[in-house]
């Protein structure tokens, strides 16, 4: 489903962010990317939702490589991807109901099949209930909750989440992390990259990331040495 | 196709959401886009007024021909012959009307309203008159035709007095065409103008929008689904604009006229400066949007190339 060919990615002047990072993700597969800051976790996402580019290497997703794909046919790309970030991104000028809905609208549905959906997706992270809320009204925990609701609400394949439960409190991450779960549960793959180290167990697959390069790997149950 | 219509739509109402969310902004804009294009306007509808009159005038050069008013009726109808011998020599095509001195008192009494005045004068004091129409006749070339023949009808016996009628019109048609270069170059500079302000008015937007419009990229929009919103806003713009200044100039033609009138009172005419009709309004309310469409073209492109 995901598959990453030595990638390396390095800013200017001589900052290298990854080096040399090949890896590969299943369909349906649960896995968190672990490390400390600067490891190269996000960087490695945004180069999955090809919001950045690789200096070096391939990111293939669904067998095709993003690098060949034309900025017009990136936007079709990413409706394939649920991205959710440390910042939740909502539009705070919009009620939750309306964020939600956005991905949709894109997509050409109509209103109310949008807003049918939204509130669907907003039911499913228990916000149902907030969908007329401003995004600032909401606890870190809950607009975390809506913008996972965002990202599933065009039934993606794939869910790749940055951090999604930093600077949250140890409930609301729960929470956070139990949403996450239920879509893994029905068939979507999702990469989490998280620094906290008490989720881990709920993966699937741990890939742990040191100063851009790849540490080791292990399975639930049956950890494995390094196999990039 | 539907859900074209839907894109649309939604660009539609989400320009008109942004405009609602700083109300007083967009008015200001609208406000100098309007006095912008208010110039440009009323020049316009001033030339329209104008043109027709030009146009009911200027039909064909004309040349009147006043006799001394002691020549007998016998030599003034004799003197027919001799400006058609004339205007052959010089190979002119004319039609010759004779206007005898009480068909002109008639008319100078109906015209003016003088007949008391005229009444007290006893004898008529007008000579008989020909007024010769040439056709053909539009160029420069032309032009120093007429003043040869008038020269030379001067030399016939009788004859007192040759006027080029047509001169001044000529000098008014030439007035009018260099107006509206003056309009073109005003309308082409305040355009600009026009175009300044709708690019910057979006460049302040699209910086505004930023985070909008990378949430939307994140979520799958493509270019044209970001960009379309902003078209609407800079195409509202100058629509909304061009009415306003359309509306400006329909106002200020209600003091103008009142001046106007009693002008042409003088001249014993009715003229008076009318709006522009429903056609040329909405070709200029066409006009403005697709100024502001195009300023808004210019400004998400390079804006929205640099935020990628």
């Amino acid at each position: 489903m995901i598959e990453l060919r030595q990638l390396s990615k390095q800013y200017p002047p001589n900052i290298r962010a990854l080096s040399d990072i090949t890896l590969s993700v299943g369909k349906g597969e649960l896995v968190f990317l672990a490390g400390a800051s600067g490891a190269g976790k996000s960087t490695l996402l945004k180069m999955i939702a090809a919001i950045e580019r690789p200096t070096s290497g391939a990111v293939l997703v669904n067998g095709q490589d993003i690098g060949r794909i034309k900025p017009s046919g990136l936007p079709y790309l990413r409706r394939n991807l649920g991205l959710i970030f440390q910042q939740q991104n909502l539009l705070q000028d919009r009620n939750v109901l309306c964020n939600v809905m956005l991905p949709l609208i894109v997509c050409g549905a109509t209103r109310p099949d949008a807003e049918r959906r939204a509130r669907a997706a907003l039911d499913k992270v228990g916000l149902l209930d907030r969908a007329a809320s401003a995004p600032q009204s909401l606890s870190g925990g809950e607009q975390q909750r809506a913008a996972i609701a965002r990202a599933i609400v065009n039934r993606p394949q794939i869910i790749l989440a940055d951090e999604p439960t930093a600077n949250l409190d140890r409930d609301s991450a729960n929470k956070v992390l139990d949403a996450l779960k239920a879509f893994h549960g029905v068939g979507v793959t999702c990469l989490i990259s998280t620094h906290d180290e008490q989720f881990l167990d709920a993966a699937d697959r741990v890939i742990y990331l040191e100063r851009g390069r790849f540490v080791e790997s292990w399975r639930r149950q049956a950890p494995e040495g390094a196999a990039s | 196709m539907i859900a074209w219509l839907r894109h649309h739509g939604f660009a539609l109402a989400d320009a008109f959401r942004h405009l609602l969310r700083a109300p007083g902004n967009f008015l200001l804009n609208v406000l100098v886009v309007a006095i912008a294009l208010t110039l440009p306007f009323a020049g316009l509808t001033l030339l329209e007024n104008v043109k027709p009159v030009a146009g009911q005038l200027a039909v064909q050069p004309e040349i009147s021909v006043f006799l001394s008013v002691d020549t007998p009726r016998e030599r003034a109808n004799a003197i027919a012959a001799d400006i058609r011998r004339i205007a052959q020599e010089d190979r002119t095509t004319i039609s010759l009307d004779f206007i005898p001195r009480e068909k002109a008192l008639d008319a100078l009494k109906n015209r003016t309203g003088l007949q008391d005045a005229i009444g007290t004068l006893g004898a008529n004091p007008l000579p008989d008159a020909y007024v010769l129409k040439l056709s053909g006749m539009q160029t420069r070339e032309d032009a120093r035709r007429i003043n040869a023949l008038a020269k030379k009808l001067e030399s016939v016996p009788g004859i007192d007095t040759v006027q080029i009628d047509s001169a001044w019109m000529e000098r008014l048609a030439a007035l009018l065409r260099i107006a509206q270069l003056i309009l073109l170059f005003l309308g082409c500079t305040l355009g600009v103008v026009v175009v300044a302000v709708v690019f910057n008015t979006i460049r302040l937007q699209v910086m505004t929008q930023r985070e909008e419009i990378e949430v939307s990229r994140l979520v799958g929009a493509t270019d044209r689904f970001i960009c379309r919103p902003f078209y609407y806003t800079g195409a509202l713009l100058g629509l909304i604009a061009g009415a306003v200044a359309l509306i400006a100039v329909a106002l200020l033609l209600h003091p103008l006229n009142t001046a106007i009138a009693d002008f042409a009172r003088l001249y014993a005419s009715e003229f008076r400066l009318l709006p522009l009709d429903w056609a040329s309004a909405a070709a200029l309310l066409v006009a403005s949007a697709l100024l502001g469409l195009f300023g808004a073209l210019l400004s998400v492109r390079r804006h929205l190339a640099r935020s990628a």
